[in-house]
């Protein structure tokens, strides 16, 4: 296990090293490609200001993913107990799902004044529904034979619940988390870019734009060196939770010796 | 006195001779589906008796599933009635505690360890005392767990799966215990040494046990009585009882078992071709 993480490790050095090999060798405007040297030095130069907006785009991130965890998990339940509510939703939730966020999102500028409240509304919308759609598969792939040994013992609605059918979406809700963690961070970056800098502390979209105007392309790479740090953040953090869940049970944590 | 085909008449007879005995009983039961193609039942009239191991024998899709599950109430019968007079229990789930059900497949739940898996049925009626801690060992131990409480079902073979499966039917301390083919799934010796312990827990636990099966050895084997059914519609075509007769040690292989087998056999095949 350890020497898997340090191969792939190996890989990221490795591939900077040609990076940085072929800047000098082919002579690159830097202000084209920046060499990774001058990306961590500018990094380094403007280590505050970067942090600060990681932790912006991070904590809208992960606002957005815990409410849609919430709410998708309510909706799911909500759906799971009544096929007239979720037959009356699916049209609504299919026509959000397939708008672009792009297109909603200056709306959404129009409607909340607060620039942060706004990009955490077009992070959550991104989110949901990866979300919310593989927490009913999951609810619904419950077997008829589990669910036939609880109604013997005479289980209520909430036991049913309790004992068989949320352990047996779990996964599938996990999985569906996995996906929803990438999105919220886009949902952020995107909503960013078009709702404007976030009230408080900008995040690092607008450094993006930021860098942009000033011409400071390594501060640039750096932005999106962070984005992709905190995209790998999230990921992780939602393994570490999958894992420890299902480790246990779940054939996907099957050791085979 | 070997094994006989009991005639209406003698049937009647036994009824009013042992009513107070009877556990259970249907009278002109059928089910029809609508929508699946699931076997359908017609009329099906039978007795159980205290302490009874009765075997329901037929060949795969005569309904005898579908049978089981409409005794303990799982599925609703299109007409007819299912009584257990001992009990409120009346084509409902209402007095569960009763009766339990081993599935044709051990049906653990893969995300609770072996324990957990057998305390469930004492979770749903909120038994958490110390008491019922204590009968879940007695119960683990009884079918040969020990040792084996942390696991979790992947980890289990399928002998083991199908005693954590009986240990949860028993848990609950059942007067009836309802067998779908519990043992279809493993092999020969697995499945003799399983149908042994069954047999010296029933007698324990002064059990009654309804056991379906698609198998003649295993329903002369285990049982007094056998009802053989025939398919399309499901029904019963002829009951066997042979529980005034005393089962011999090593009884699998005395020439009486394959005497018994054969009868049965032979009831079986004119059910098959009297469709």
């Amino acid at each position: 296990m350890i020497n898997k993480k340090l191969h792939s490790l190996l890989v990221i050095v490795l591939l900077f090293a040609i990076w940085e090999f072929a800047f000098h060798l082919f002579d690159l405007k830097w202000y084209l490609l920046p060499p990774p040297s001058m990306i961590f030095v500018s990094i380094s130069n403007n280590a505050f200001l970067l942090f600060l907006s990681l932790l912006t785009t991070l904590k809208i991130a992960i606002l957005a993913l815990g409410l849609s965890v919430i709410i998708s998990s309510s909706f799911a339940i909500i759906f799971y107990f009544s096929k007239f509510i979720e037959k009356s939703m699916t049209p609504i939730t299919v026509i959000l799902q397939v708008t672009p966020i792009i297109a909603i999102a200056p709306l959404i500028s129009i409607w909340v004044d607060d620039s942060e409240v706004a990009t955490l509304i077009c992070a959550f919308l991104v989110a949901f529904f990866p979300l919310l759609a593989n927490t009913i598969a999951g609810l619904k792939s419950t077997e008829k034979n589990h669910l036939e040994l609880v109604r013997l013992y005479g289980a209520s609605k909430i036991q049913i619940l309790r004992y068989v059918v949320i352990p047996n979406a779990s996964p599938y809700f996990l999985s569906g988390l996995k996906i929803s963690s990438g999105l919220a961070l886009i949902g952020a970056i995107v909503g960013e870019f078009v709702i404007g800098p976030i009230s408080g502390h900008s995040g690092l979209a607008y450094r993006i734009i930021e860098s942009g105007y000033q011409l400071d392309i390594p501060k640039m790479f750096g932005a999106v060196f962070l984005i992709s740090l905190s995209g790998i953040i999230l990921f992780n953090i939602v393994r570490l939770i999958s894992y420890l869940v299902l480790r246990k049970w779940h054939s996907s944590y099957q050791q085979i010796d | 006195m070997g094994l006989r085909i009991l005639s209406e008449q003698e049937r009647q007879k036994k009824i009013d001779d042992k009513y107070s005995a009877i556990i259970a009983q249907l009278n002109g039961v059928s089910k029809k589906f609508i929508s699946s193609n699931a076997p359908s039942l017609e009329d099906i009239n039978l007795e159980v008796y205290q302490e009874d191991f009765l075997s329901i024998l037929g060949s795969s899709g005569c309904g005898k599933t579908t049978l089981l599950k409409m005794m303990c109430g799982l599925i609703k019968p299109t007409s007819g009635k299912i009584n257990w007079p001992t009990s409120n229990f009346q084509n409902s789930v209402e007095n569960p505690a009763n009766l339990s059900f081993v599935f044709q497949e051990p049906n653990l739940l893969p995300w609770m360890n072996v324990y957990d898996n057998i305390k469930l049925p004492l979770k749903i009626y909120k038994e958490n005392s110390y008491k019922a801690d204590e009968e879940i060992y007695d119960i683990i131990n009884l079918v040969g767990l020990k040792g084996f409480e942390e696991y979790y079902p992947r980890q289990l073979s399928g002998g083991m799966s199908m005693r954590v499966s009986i240990a949860r039917a028993l848990v609950t301390q059942p007067k009836v215990l309802l067998m779908d083919e519990p043992f279809s799934a493993l092999d020969e010796t697995r499945r003799f040494d399983l149908s042994q312990e069954i047999l010296k827990i029933k007698k324990q636990k002064k059990l009654t046990v309804i056991y379906v099966t698609h198998s003649i050895y295993e329903s002369v084997f285990l049982s007094n009585r056998i009802y053989v059914m025939q398919s399309n519609p499901g029904k019963v075509f002829e009951e066997f009882d042979f529980s005034n007769q005393e089962k011999l040690e090593n009884y699998r292989f005395t020439p009486q078992f394959f005497e018994q087998t054969k009868i049965v056999s032979d009831s079986l095949k004119r059910a098959q071709n009297d469709q």
